[in-house]
């Protein structure tokens, strides 16, 4: 592999454009990530606690309105119960979720609440025609402008599929550098709607490009198409994260979303993260989890690991 | 520093530490021992046997302390062993097909119920053991305990079989052996490693328990090799095989041979093998899996990492990052330790840079992952590995290259590519002279995969339908006659002088001579043996008496020829075989004569013998381009190919019995699939040979082959090569059936 620094990027596309990926050798290494044992007691709960403050706590749907966006945010201030917290002491640590992320139209009401609230949780706010991303370009660059303008710090963009799959990296480098720009000072997560890649080399290919266009993450999905983040996907994005940083020594960070629901998941994923990148990877700067139902069963784990007893889902606190 | 019951939340939450793994409990296991008061005997006659007065071996897990105690087997044991073993094989080989298949199957339940007790066990005793891989062995065995007469017809079992194994060898290897045994119908003594014998015992057990007839299985414990010699020894053995560690292999083979058991051996401990990635590689994956391969699977051989220049930085950047989150790995024992640190300071010493995921701790049976970069095909670390995760990494410029460095070693057993060019994967796997070819994934393992290592890698073929004909016989051939043991000095083997022969000018019988590398020729010591008439009336003739130095030309002569005779067509080689055919049949007159005259059987069943030998010339003449591989029913994902390859130079020793019949049987298997060979006729009657040899000789040169000849001498080398011989033969789907 050549070194970035030395090449043009047109010549570095050319070389994306061939790497390819082993399916079967990838699903291995998935299937012996899953097969790894997980931390128990206290170091559980401390890591179950890290899941929590890399959770960016999403709704998005279409019946979305002030009322639960606003629930949303509160639960994002205080994840797990006081109580829980202050009995493992960890109560005074600042614990809360990374962001909290909405549509564009709802960006604004979530900032409102969280001014509020006094908190300095980032508001995230998907874009360009999420999630099919099939709508015209200039449109797509206006929504990342406006929910800039209401006061979202993260943009999580989408992808051109179509680009992808016909083999235009160059094009679609160059659509993703036009979002950068849009995004100005706020945080660009790329998402690449891997259910319709096709196949793990493509995930690779647009990884690398998505990182040379300049995203600070790599987001696997929507949560909207049919097959979201899968341990596999992640593998091999994780590796072109790692290519990248030996490439150019610039760290990108990554964000699994869609289907992650029990805490089990978000302890392996924090193992596959660990294990392929290491530890300094797991914090919220460079990690994510997208995830709405998550929090809940986290906070159950909590509750049993503090208690000794487990809980009934009206024990604790809705979002 | 913080205990772990006191680390508190906020700490791990910032280090992001996984903990201490959870203890593994032994209760089951322990409680299994309890009941056996920590001693266990023999497991004869569907019974425990326990002996106060036998002297007992301790069985120690990895911190030294004492699991049980095994008993260590005396003569009498074995006898008493081999008898109950002798009324086992008839109950169970009386069964059907039918009835043993569900032995097998009802195992799998049993085993299902007490995995737990087996698998900690086994973790106790410091052994390999995976209860899901052992019950994929099962179901696959017991399948072909049910088809055993509809796609084996006209083959029975051997009777009582001997498996032994070596002291470090996996609860796998060993029913690796054991299964196909007795699904063939056999009965089987096992004589297990010391650290695999109280998993073989709860196994042999759990057996009884799912209705398999008593002696079918006994365990025998001592001393691995010298009670599998004493066990070897016994008459009513038919068959030994081996799995386990060279030096130990070759101490069974050697001290067994010349006894008429026939011993196999896969010595698969301790073996390297070479990890090779391409520049075409998916380097990402491939560095992960070499990782697995070396340092966190318990592995039973050596990983010898190969890249190519082109990549090798890149896959360098890669291990560093990769290996750096790794633990140390616990080593085996305090003395492996410093033969360990001997061998990093040897290789740093000749200018080997480290990747280690920590600096090693200053002592203890503890030692980081280490990746020895710069190493060489000479460098000691490569040649003669430390017992510990140490992975040499070598370089290579080109594809043929590959190859050469890979292959370039005594050990055949498997090789691991990784390149996305399939054409170049092919053409690898093919071109290296090891046993399995791995691309794109490693150590994968099933039944269903027939084995058989190159060079150094044993002489036997475990695994899928062709690892079953070790434990049967044709139905129309007898049993192979035992002979006392003959004590042998190897370091006078083959330098004997025989009697002189004294010329007696009245009757001058006419001299032969030998055939090698396509000549007649004396032997180098110029000594002839006379060959005595049937009645012991007279001498026929006089044939050179081969030695050590006849063998060594021979067998040179023979490896030159070999890799020519390979590569010809599969109808070039039927065409040859035809041939022969015909030269025999143009001088049937004077090949009956001689049987007749050497053997003192009547000219009509001498011509028969004759007519026999064309028609089995023929039949190996069709086989030539019908011996096939094919793709086999692997479980996992993936696909699996297997290509039949000639042994390279077989060494054979004809029987006293049909001399002419037994040799184009022995001959025709192994040239048909491309083999050359060294043929020692029988001492007793080598006349026929010698005639089919002058019949033929022209053909023969062609076709490449070496004859050493004279007294037919049984010994390591030799034994080796009889063994290779058989499972050419059985991968001909025919063995020396005279008759």
């Amino acid at each position: 592999m050549l070194k970035l620094h030395q090449m043009h990027t047109f010549t570095y596309l050319e070389w994306v454009s061939r790497v390819r990926v082993n399916t079967q050798a990838v699903l291995k290494r998935a299937q012996s990530i899953q097969g790894q044992k997980l931390p128990k007691k206290q170091w559980q709960s401390a890591w179950l606690l890290k899941a929590v403050t890399c959770i960016d706590l999403t709704t998005l749907s279409g019946d979305d309105t002030p009322s639960n966006v606003h629930r949303l945010c509160m639960k994002a201030i205080q994840p797990v119960r006081h109580d829980l917290l202050r009995k493992m002491d960890m109560h005074d640590k600042g614990i809360s979720t990374a962001a909290v992320c909405v549509y564009p139209s709802r960006v604004a009401d979530a900032v409102r609440s969280l001014k509020a609230a006094n908190s300095s949780i980032p508001v995230a706010s998907v874009a360009t025609g999420f999630p099919a991303g099939q709508t015209p370009l200039e449109s797509r660059l206006q929504e990342v402008r406006s929910a800039v303008n209401d006061g979202a710090t993260e943009i999580d963009i989408v992808i051109n599929r179509m680009l992808a799959l016909t083999g235009q990296w160059e094009a679609m480098f160059n659509e993703i550098r036009l979002f950068r720009e849009a995004c100005g000072d706020a945080h660009m997560k790329t998402i690449l709607a891997v259910g319709e890649l096709e196949t793990l080399s493509n995930v690779y290919k647009a990884s690398m490009v998505a990182m040379m266009a300049g995203s600070d993450f790599i987001k696997t999905s929507t949560g909207k198409e049919a097959v979201n983040a899968t341990y596999p996907v992640a593998i091999v994005m994780l590796r072109a994260i790692r290519d990248y940083f030996l490439c150019t020594g610039h760290k990108v960070g990554f964000k699994p979303a869609g289907g992650i629901r029990t805490a089990q998941e978000s302890l392996v994923w924090l193992t596959l993260i660990k294990e392929e990148l290491g530890s300094e990877w797991l914090h919220p700067h460079l990690f994510r989890l997208g995830a709405s139902s998550l929090l809940a069963d986290i906070e159950r784990q909590i509750y049993h690991e503090v208690t000794g007893q487990y809980a009934a889902l009206h024990e604790l606190p809705m979002a | 520093m913080a205990g772990p019951t006191t680390e508190t939340v906020f700490n791990i939450f910032r280090s992001m530490d996984s903990g201490p793994a959870a203890p593994s409990s032994a209760a089951t296991a322990q409680a299994w021992l309890d009941h056996h008061s920590h001693s266990l005997g023999f497991f004869i006659d569907g019974k425990f046997v326990h002996l106060a007065e036998r002297r007992s071996l301790s069985v120690v897990d990895s911190k030294g302390g004492q699991v049980c105690g095994v008993l260590c087997a005396e003569e009498a044991d074995v006898s008493h062993c081999a008898a109950s073993a002798v009324s086992g094989f008839k109950s169970w080989s009386l069964l059907s097909c039918y009835q043993r298949a569900k032995v097998l199957l009802r195992l799998v339940g049993v085993l299902g119920l007490h995995a737990q007790c087996l698998s900690e066990l086994a973790q106790l005793c410091v052994t390999a053991c995976s209860p899901p891989s052992l019950i994929r062995l099962l179901q696959f065995y017991s399948s072909w305990a049910q088809l055993r007469d509809t796609l084996l017809s006209g083959w029975t079992p051997l009777g009582v079989v001997a498996v032994v194994t070596s002291d470090v060898s996996s609860v796998y290897s060993l029913m690796l052996k054991v299964l196909p045994a007795l699904a063939m119908g056999n009965a089987v003594i096992v004589v297990p490693g010391r650290s695999v014998a109280p998993p073989a015992l709860l196994m042999a057990q759990l057996f009884s328990g799912a209705g398999l007839p008593a002696g079918v299985l006994n365990v025998l414990t001592g001393s691995d090799v010298t009670l599998g010699v004493k066990v070897a020894q016994n008459p009513n053995i038919c068959y030994v095989t081996y799995s386990g560690s060279k030096p130990d292999g070759l101490a069974l083979v050697q001290a067994s041979a010349g006894m008429g058991v026939p011993v196999s051996v896969s010595p698969c401990i301790g073996a390297t093998c070479p990890f090779i990635i391409f520049e075409s590689a998916d380097i990402n994956s491939a560095v992960d899996e070499v990782i697995e391969a070396a340092f966190k699977k318990k592995s039973e051989v050596h990983w010898v990492l190969c890249v190519q220049e082109s990549v090798c930085e890149n896959v360098v950047d890669r291990l560093k990052l990769r290996l750096a989150g790794l633990k140390c790995v616990s080593l085996q024992s305090e003395a492996d330790r410093s033969l360990v640190d001997t061998a990093v300071q040897e290789a740093q010493q000749q200018g080997a840079t480290l990747i280690q995921s920590c600096s090693a701790p200053p002592s203890g049976p503890l030692y980081p992952p280490t990746v020895l970069c710069g190493a060489a095909p000479a460098s000691p670390c490569v040649v003669s590995p430390a017992p510990g995760p140490l992975l040499p990494l070598m370089t290579f410029r080109c594809h043929k290259e590959a190859v050469a460095v890979g292959d370039h070693s005594p050990h055949g057993l498997a090789t691991s590519i990784w390149t996305e060019d399939l054409t170049l994967a092919l053409e690898t796997a093919k071109n290296l002279s090891v046993g399995s070819v791995w691309v794109n994934s490693h150590s994968v393992v099933d039944p269903c995969l027939p084995v058989c290592a190159h060079k150094d890698g044993g002489s036997c073929t475990d695994g899928g339908q062709e690892g079953l004909y070790q434990f049967l016989r044709p139905s129309v051939s007898s049993p192979p006659i035992r002979s006392s043991a003959v004590p042998l000095d190897y370091s006078k083997f083959g330098t004997e002088v025989s009697p002189a022969v004294i010329p007696d000018p009245a009757s001058s019988p006419p001299s032969y001579l030998q055939f090698v590398g396509g000549k007649a020729c004396k032997s180098v010591s110029g000594c002839s043996v006379a060959v005595q008439s049937p009645g012991g009336g007279g001498v026929l003739g006089l044939c050179p008496e081969g030695g050590r130095k006849d063998v060594r030309n021979a067998v040179e002569a023979a490896l030159k020829v070999q890799p020519g005779w390979q590569k010809k067509t599969p109808s070039a080689r039927a065409l040859s075989l035809h041939a022969l055919a015909k030269g025999v049949e143009a001088k049937r007159q004077d090949l009956a004569t001689s049987l007749h005259t050497q053997t003192g059987v009547s000219m009509d069943e001498a011509e028969k013998e004759v007519e026999l030998s064309i028609t089995r010339l023929a039949l190996w003449a069709a086989y030539c381009d019908k011996v096939q591989g094919g793709s086999l029913p692997m479980p996992k994902s993936g696909s699996a190919l297997s290509f039949p390859e000639a042994l390279g130079v077989v060494g054979v020793v004809l029987p006293d019995e049909s001399p002419l019949l037994s040799m184009v049987t022995l001959l025709g298997a192994a040239i048909a699939s491309g083999n050359a060979v060294v043929m020692v006729p029988s001492q007793k009657h080598p006349l026929p040979t010698i005639a089919f040899i002058q019949v033929n000789g022209q053909l023969l040169s062609r076709a490449g082959q070496g004859q050493g000849q004279g007294r037919g001498r049984v010994g390591a080398g030799a034994g080796q090569g009889q063994g290779r011989g058989r499972v050419g033969a059985g991968q001909g789907q025919g063995r020396a059936g005279a008759g």
